[in-house]
């Protein structure tokens, strides 16, 4: 090669090409993409999350669980991601999602963690795979069905006044006084948000319309599948709920013995009882159970974690999105997809 | 650190010549003053390696036995994780690769290397950026973005010190003698033009004026995928140019072949990653194109692997003698092997099982390993005797590190890339349980850990022999050091 020049201008000419073509043209199809929204201009998705969330998806970021769990689901003809279950959940268990990710679901995300292992497993709806109804997180009062008969009361107030059911799920997920602040602040402003939008026609929250009901009602279940199913034992959080997260991050391996992920239990912060026990404390069992007049509870930084998880939910139909098709779910867990189809199809209008 | 500090016999300019053979002591003058900051660059890398190489032991080990030091946060697994990556491919790959990378540059414009000094610095500033960067990841402080996760704050240290550097290269470029630009100047020149755009862009557009939403994982992937290909595999690519013939003592095959090689492969491997993404929330085509570039860097793979296949061509046997013919060979042969892998992986039908699994960790380890830190290896057994005038003191402390580098990598790949299709498969069937998938890796994963542990004595056995050279104990000889006793006489004169 005879010129410097030529040499540096063709390096300079296929750096600019590869970065117009898969940088500079994406971003201009899908780098300013607005909310969804109907036509009063309600039931927006998505919808920016509280600063608890934020600050919890640094910290999911920084501690690297993006390095274990995804937040996408591919499309049902590209892999299996749609029919996967969860496994810590009561029959019949919850889907990962009801429909593929879409670049839209993530445009207030920063950063985005899309991930790209799974020791793991998908995290993009886990926040809505919490029980819907929070007196799940303590079923000790009734032991032998705990999530059945909690979950059809979530049910019906769902129905009957929907704004409260949007907020709902994600205070009640967790435990009794300060960490249902937590998951509330995290939610809540899309929740208030969100709520005129069931005033409106358009069913945004999963409990105002039949169809998604059962959805939701998969998570904790009718009595006959949760008898069948993987029941959390007496005084065991509902899965998924904020307290399970809790507990689950502290010592996972006390819910399955098959889990591989690491305990963070730097996040969590070992006192002595001041008088009254905390109510926000982790309740263990067995070794990982502090001695008496110890307890273990979460610190701001842990609550800012299960907040963001509670947050991540990409359930909301999206126009430009197929939800899961009749067609292709009956292979599993046929009561749920026949009803989540026409749903998702009313709730894209 | 200040490298002119170690005590280094000044490389013997040989006096003796006949004053016809001028090349012989512009060589040794052009090595002289490269001294200095090659040996801080290899130093700086070597002790990279090491630390990387223990990082990588926590993170291999920690992913079967989750419950090792679980309750210390700046050994959690999730930020361990990160920080070997770091370490390697900023400390050890990048540090290195500018080492001969600058040595390179130097021999071939044929000019003394001006302002060492200008090269210490930026050297020093890198260092400082790797380990602010590796401390605010294990801190906490890490960004969430794969191979972007040193804080904002470290890349700007980056920043500095590679403009450093860069200025001295071009400055270099600048002064250089003779019209004819050799192949590895191609290579490197491009690397360092690439680098700083592409660090630039990628910085730009996740931290200055961000993009939005999934637009930032096509931006980190662009990069990571770039990084390795256009920054470090240019490098890596540019030695194997370099070496091969040199030892062999014949030119390169065909000139023409090169100019290809180099030209498709920058244009096609600088469109590959989004296939990382596949079926990820992106438009489909992002993604097609981008496996379509991976089919097609067949051709510069072809190209390149077909011309020092062919300037090796009835050579080979010399491999049994020469260390950085050795392990440079076995490079260019990792880079194909690496190439057809990414290929075959990147099928939509195949990533369907092997996408989220650890088969891409496989492949990251094929390129970066098996690849570009074999080559590397390879010019430093060339480079690091020409720069202390010793020769390696122990041919059998260099066939151990082959071996046993070669042995790690190999278990490592074999372990991973078929427990990544199982995991995948099994991750595909949605009426076995997830924790069934993560089940299925777990062998594979503690066979990866003994992998590890092989590439780690190597490591620390290299690092000794790199160590004993730079105290100046190397051998004093006229001859190079051979891995095995040279029966013949002659041909070997350029090892």
């Amino acid at each position: 090669m005879k010129g410097f020049v030529p040499l540096v201008l063709g390096i300079f000419g296929t750096f600019t090409f590869s970065w117009v073509g898969l940088i500079l043209i994406p971003n201009l199809q899908i780098g300013h993409l607005d909310p969804q929204m109907d036509e009063e201009g309600t039931d927006i998705y998505p919808m920016p999350q509280s600063g608890m969330a934020e600050r919890g998806r640094h910290i999911y970021a920084a501690n690297g669980c993006v390095y274990c769990h995804s937040e996408q689901l591919r499309a049902e003809y590209a892999a299996a991601d749609l029919d996967r279950e969860r496994d810590a959940a009561p029959e019949p268990r919850p889907k990962w999602g009801q429909r593929r990710s879409a670049p839209r679901d993530y445009i207030f995300n920063r950063p985005v963690l899309l991930g790209k292992e799974r020791m793991g497993p998908d995290l993009s709806n886990i926040g809505k795979a919490a029980p819907a109804d929070g007196e799940n997180a303590a079923p000790a009062a009734s032991p032998g069905a705990s999530p059945a008969p909690s979950a059809s009361p979530a049910g019906s107030p769902a129905k009957a006044s929907p704004a409260p059911s949007a907020s709902s799920p994600a205070p009640a997920a967790s435990l009794p006084p300060k960490p249902a602040n937590s998951p509330a602040a995290s939610t809540s402003p899309a929740a208030a948000a969100a709520s005129p939008a069931p005033a409106g026609s358009s069913p945004p929250a999963a409990g105002a319309n039949p169809a998604p009901t059962a959805q939701i009602a998969s998570v904790a279940a009718s009595p006959a599948g949760s008898a069948a199913g993987v029941e959390p034992k007496p005084g065991e959080p509902a899965p998924y709920s904020a307290a399970w997260h809790h507990r689950h991050l502290y010592s996972p391996r006390s819910f399955s013995i098959d889990s591989d992920m690491p305990a963070y239990r730097f996040l969590y912060e070992k006192r002595p009882i001041a008088g009254e026990p905390s109510a926000e404390a982790l309740k263990l069992t067995g070794r990982d159970a502090p001695q008496a007049g110890w307890e273990i509870v979460p610190t701001y930084d842990a609550e800012c974690l299960v907040a963001y998880l509670m947050s991540l939910d990409q359930s909301h139909p999206l126009k430009e999105v197929k939800s899961a098709a009749p067609a292709a779910l009956p292979a599993v867990a046929p009561p749920a997809s026949p009803a989540a189809a026409p749903a998702a199809g009313k709730g894209t209008k | 650190m200040d490298a002119t500090e170690i005590p280094l016999k000044p490389p013997s300019v040989p006096t003796d010549v006949p004053t016809s053979d001028v090349e012989q002591i512009e060589r040794a003058l052009i090595d002289a003053s490269t001294r200095v900051p090659v040996l801080m660059f290899y130093t700086s890398a070597i002790v990279w390696l090491l630390i990387g190489t223990l990082l990588a032991g926590f993170v291999s080990i920690k992913l079967h036995e989750p419950d090792t030091f679980s309750g210390i946060s700046f050994l959690t697994w999730g930020r361990l994780r990160p920080a070997h990556m770091n370490v390697m491919v900023y400390g050890w790959a990048s540090m290195a690769g500018m080492g001969t990378a600058i040595w390179l540059m130097a021999r071939l414009c044929r000019t003394v290397l001006r302002h060492p000094l200008l090269l210490v610095a930026g050297g020093g500033f890198w260092n400082f950026g790797v380990l602010l960067g590796v401390g605010g990841i294990l801190a906490g402080d890490s960004t969430g973005y794969q191979s972007l996760e040193f804080p904002p704050y470290a890349a700007v240290v980056l920043f500095v010190a590679y403009s450093l550097i860069i200025s001295w290269a071009v400055l270099m470029f600048r002064f250089r003698r003779g019209d004819q630009i050799y192949i590895t100047q191609w290579y490197l020149l491009g690397a360092f033009l690439w680098f700083p755009w592409l660090y630039g862009a990628a910085q730009l557009m996740l931290f200055v004026v961000p993009v939005q939403g999934v637009m930032q994982a096509a931006v980190d992937w662009w990069f990571a995928n770039n990084l390795l290909f256009l920054w470090l595999g240019a490098i890596g690519l540019g030695t194997a140019y370099y070496m091969i013939p040199k030892v062999i003592g014949r030119p390169v095959y065909s000139y023409h072949l090169a100019a290809i090689g180099f030209w498709t492969y920058a244009l096609f491997s600088s469109w590959t990653g989004m296939q990382r993404l596949v079926d990820g929330p992106f438009p489909a085509w992002m993604i097609t194109a981008s496996i379509a570039a991976t089919i097609l860097t067949i051709i510069p793979v072809a190209t390149v692997g077909l011309n020092h296949h062919m300037t090796m061509q009835g050579y080979f046997p010399l491999m049994r003698y020469s260390p950085t013919l050795r392990f440079t060979v076995f490079g260019a042969i990792s880079y194909t092997v690496f190439s057809v892998v990414g290929v075959l992986i990147s099928l939509r039908s195949v990533a369907r099982y092997v996408n989220f699994t650890q088969a891409s960790i496989a492949y990251s380890h094929l390129g970066l390993y098996a690849f570009f830190t074999m080559v590397m290896f390879g010019s430093m057994y060339y480079i690091v005797p020409r720069l202390v005038g010793r020769e390696w003191r122990y041919a059998s402390l260099i066939k151990l590190h082959f071996w046993a580098s070669v042995y790690g990598v190999g278990l490592m790949t074999v372990m991973l890339l078929p427990g990544g299709l199982l995991q995948g498969a099994n991750m595909e069937n949605p009426s076995l349980a997830f924790a069934e998938s993560t089940q299925t890796i777990l062998p594979y994963l503690r066979g990866r850990s003994l992998a590890g542990l092989l590439m780690t004595a190597a490591h620390f056995i290299f690092a000794f022999h790199f160590g004993l050279m730079l105290l100046g104990l190397g051998r004093t000889s006229s001859v190079p050091t051979f891995l095995n006793p040279v029966e013949a006489e002659g041909s070997e004169e350029h090892l």
